[in-house]
């Protein structure tokens, strides 16, 4: 028989997780940060209010996230993130292209794109992630980074404009 | 018929893309930024650009985690599990599913090995003084204790070094079982171990 915890933490570990995923760009941290999320709300699961639990969630997953970043930050001899997350992506996508070259085309510019995200300050990563990959509204965001919409706007705005800005510099 | 001047340079256009791949931008403001858009081919790259962004972002799979994470997390939710501060990243394939229940066994492996020395010294100690032979059995049980620690703390990624042990968790401990039977065993400790600090949320 399900728990509530269990219809709850099926219903948003893969939000977690992915968010984690994009913003780390590391598997094994990724599941770690998953597994301190779950476990946040397995205690605190009688204390937050179902309207607000998506939101408390991602704004759990940040926080240990963002703590993870600024561990890493002082590890210099970390391997290439990019890379690994690039790797999964290709797993989990079929190309549409049946041509090889635009197929390789594609896949050269997916992997200059994840790393460009990568490479992106806060909280443009944070607000992109949840916005173009997970599909989240300005409103759904604003309350889980606990910013106006407007502000998402803007920083969503800005945030892909460094992007375009960096693939245009690796691809003038 | 009047028609719109391109009255826009590039630099402004350039700000105003993504904006305008996203709709937010006031229709007149749209009206002329197309109109720039049709003789600077330069910015309508740009716009190109910015909607494949765009369109790839929208493309990348949601990725899932192994759904065993949940199952564990009930597991030791329900046993009342101490929830660690967060460290990463985690050895896995060591058998016991959390880094707290590793140490946990190593710290109760240590407990024990400490309280049966001591156990053993007093009732040594009732007819007649333990022998250096006995205190060095009951020391020699505390230092395998502490090698399993260290060989615990090691597979669990955390730096716990064995001096820092010997001196802050052994000898303390040894020291304060010495003294409740009367026997000398070494120096005193500094001080107590500070608690690691837990993560605020």
């Amino acid at each position: 028989m399900l728990t509530a915890f269990d219809d709850t933490a099926h219903r948003y570990r893969g939000r977690v997780y992915s968010f984690a995923r994009y913003l780390l760009s590391n598997r094994e941290e990724a599941e770690d940060v998953t597994q301190e999320v779950l476990l946040r709300l397995w205690r605190h699961q009688d204390g937050v209010e179902e309207e607000r639990l998506g939101a408390w969630l991602l704004r759990v997953t940040r926080n240990a996230c963002y703590d993870l970043l600024r561990r890493r930050r002082s590890d210099a001899t970390q391997p290439g993130m990019a890379a690994s997350l690039d790797d999964e992506v290709a797993r989990e996508l079929t190309s549409a292209e049946p041509d090889p070259q635009a197929q390789a085309e594609a896949a050269d510019f997916r992997r200059r794109l994840l790393g460009a995200l990568d490479d992106l300050g806060e909280p443009y990563k944070s607000i992109i992630i949840l916005r173009e990959v997970q599909g989240l509204t300005h409103r759904e965001i604003g309350e889980a980074l606990g910013i106006p919409e407007v502000t998402v706007r803007v920083h969503l705005h800005r945030g892909r404009k460094k992007l375009r800005e960096q693939l245009r510099e690796a691809n003038p | 018929m009047n028609r719109m001047e391109d009255d826009l340079t590039c630099d402004d256009v350039l700000d105003f893309v993504e904006p305008y791949v996203d709709g937010d931008l006031e229709p007149a403001e749209a009206a002329r930024l197309r109109v720039h858009l049709e003789s600077c081919r330069a910015c309508a790259a740009e716009l190109a650009l910015a909607r494949r962004i765009q369109a790839e972002l929208r493309a990348l799979p949601q990725l899932d985690c192994p759904p065993e994470i949940v199952e564990r997390v009930r597991r030791e939710g329900a046993q009342g599990a101490q929830i660690l501060p967060f460290r990463s990243p985690v050895r896995r394939g060591t058998g016991l599913p959390f880094r707290g229940a590793r140490l946990g066994a190593a710290a109760a492996l240590l407990a024990l090995a400490l309280g049966g020395g001591a156990l053993f010294l007093r009732s040594q100690q009732q007819p007649k003084q333990p022998s250096a032979a006995e205190v060095a059995r009951a020391t020699q049980q505390a230092r395998y204790a502490l090698a399993y620690l260290g060989r615990v703390s090691r597979q669990a990624s955390l730096d716990v070094r064995d001096d820092v042990l010997a001196r802050r968790v052994v000898l303390p401990a040894a020291q304060s079982v010495s003294h409740s039977i009367g026997i000398s065993l070494g120096e005193a400790p500094e001080k107590p171990v500070p608690a690691r600090g837990d993560r605020a949320q």
